[in-house]
């Protein structure tokens, strides 16, 4: 039976009424979920929809229904996020774990690997990046559907928990040994940042390139919710102004705008204060957990039999540019830089 | 590093002649390409460089380990020694990879002792192993 006639099946249990797929097409990039974009026609109406399928191999192991629980924390709450639709962690008759979601036409997300990936807009669009991040971390995470999964941390356990985590992924799947990581894990271990000032809930992903704006300056939605989790704030913020998501523009966050508009734009949205010091210790600490997601992909690539090149460049390219990150941001707090 | 070029260009391949089900055969596969077409540029980078950037590394490891050996043990002395004469990339690797063990506690080691000097040394070393083993994308316009 094809990926259709699955689909067609479940669905049309799911409603009750004859469901039929059309214009199924798998979408490139990411490589932790396989991801579909397909209308259903259903009682004469037809639905334009998404599909986030579990692969047999993964950039990163995450929780299928913390991401769903986590598009349902924000959907229709001021975020711009795809209405969540069926999550059927057993797979059912995709057989895979699965989840749907509604589709937002017509947005475009910027690859990594491109240069001025918003022209005219990126002003525009930085200005909403990180109002909309703000927003996501004013919402208080008490009662939000992702704590029927995600475990709060105590405010000065944050950075541990995460540590510890991505600590323990490199060193679960690091093949060559990695001097310019472990130093920083090191140097992280013996100056701990503050407390977290909230806990929030942290996209994890939250990037260049995880979004969708219409080319006219305005972003339509907010993607891959995939590695979210309640923690530190910052976390998040640090994330999306790590230098390998700016597009090759040292002096432009995100590739859309001046750092210190960016963080005053956050500060302004979400209420909360971004400490310099902190947010330099999970500046630091993002680099270290890229190099953990890459480390993973190599071994993935690997493991899978070499077939997946967006895990191939993963472990191998994007592993080199951290790298460098990591190695600068180390001299430069020795002053060497 | 990992993976390693030979790895890489043979996932090329399987990329390529893999049957693929009729909902990947458009955007998706399209977007396959072009990160094969990737791997294989950067791929052509480490054909052209990835031998120097590696006996540059190793001779800079082994160079630290071995004036370190006062102060740390003649363990790093040992480790220092011997010399690159098979140039492939596979055995390469496995050169670094001892030196990089090795590398890395001798540093730990240093910071422990609150050694500012080897530490800083260190550190600048790192930039520059960094910096050799850079692979360059051109510039890919996302718009």
């Amino acid at each position: 039976m094809s990926l259709a006639e699955q689909l067609e099946t479940y669905l049309t249990r799911l409603w009750g009424a004859p469901a039929r797929v059309e214009g199924l097409s798998r979408i490139p990039g990411g490589a932790s979920r396989e991801t579909y974009r397909f209308d259903a026609q259903v009682n004469g109406e037809t639905k334009g929809l998404i599909l986030r399928r579990d692969p047999a191999g993964s950039l990163i192991d995450t929780d299928r229904r913390l991401e769903f629980l986590a598009y349902r924390s924000f959907h229709g709450r001021g975020v711009p996020v795809p209405e969540p639709v069926a999550l059927e962690e057993q797979g059912a008759e995709l057989e895979r774990p699965f989840f749907i979601m509604g589709r937002i036409d017509g947005g475009k997300a910027a690859s990594p690997f491109t240069v001025v990936p918003y022209g005219e807009h990126a002003q525009a669009l930085g200005e909403q990046f990180f109002s909309i991040l703000g927003a996501i971390h004013a919402a208080d995470a008490a009662g939000l559907p992702i704590t029927e999964v995600a475990e709060a941390p105590a405010p000065d356990a944050c950075w541990s928990r995460e540590l510890d985590y991505w600590e323990g992924v490199i060193d679960a799947d690091e093949q060559h040994p990695q001097p310019i990581v472990r130093a920083a894990i090191r140097r992280l271990r013996r100056e701990p940042p503050a407390p977290a000032q909230a806990i929030r809930v942290v996209h994890g992903d939250y990037r260049s390139g995880n979004f969708l704006h219409d080319e006219k300056g305005q972003i339509t939605a907010i993607l891959d919710w995939e590695m979210a989790h309640l923690g530190d704030p910052l976390e998040d913020l640090g994330w999306a102004i790590d230098p390998l998501w700016a597009h090759f523009e040292p002096g432009r966050v995100g590739g859309m705008m001046d750092r210190a508009e960016a963080i005053s734009l956050w500060e302004r949205s979400s209420g909360l204060k971004a400490d310099p010091q902190a947010l330099a210790w999970w500046e630091l600490f993002n680099a270290v957990k890229g190099m953990g997601i890459w480390i993973s992909a190599a071994r993935e690539f690997r493991d899978g039999g070499f077939k997946d090149p967006v895990l191939g460049i993963s472990g191998w390219y994007t592993a080199r540019r951290h790298d460098q990150i990591i190695a600068g941001r180390l001299a430069a707090l020795e002053g060497l830089a | 590093m990992t993976p390693t070029v030979p790895e890489l260009l043979m996932g090329n391949f399987l990329c390529m002649i893999e049957p693929l089900p009729p909902e990947a055969m458009g955007e998706f596969m399209a977007g396959r390409v072009g990160v094969c077409a990737m791997i294989s540029l950067l791929a052509a980078q480490e054909a052209e460089r990835g031998i120097e950037a590696r006996l540059w590394e190793n001779s800079a490891i082994r160079a630290v380990l071995s004036k370190s050996a006062i102060d740390y043990g003649e363990r790093f002395r040992e480790a220092s020694k011997g010399h690159d004469s098979d140039f492939s990339l596979g055995t390469l690797d496995r050169a670094n990879a001892a030196l990089r063990r090795h590398l890395i506690a001798l540093h730990e080691m240093a910071e422990n002792k609150a050694d500012t000097k080897l530490h800083q040394e260190i550190i600048a070393l790192y930039v520059k192993m960094a910096e050799a083993r850079r692979l360059d994308l051109p510039p890919m316009p996302g718009s």
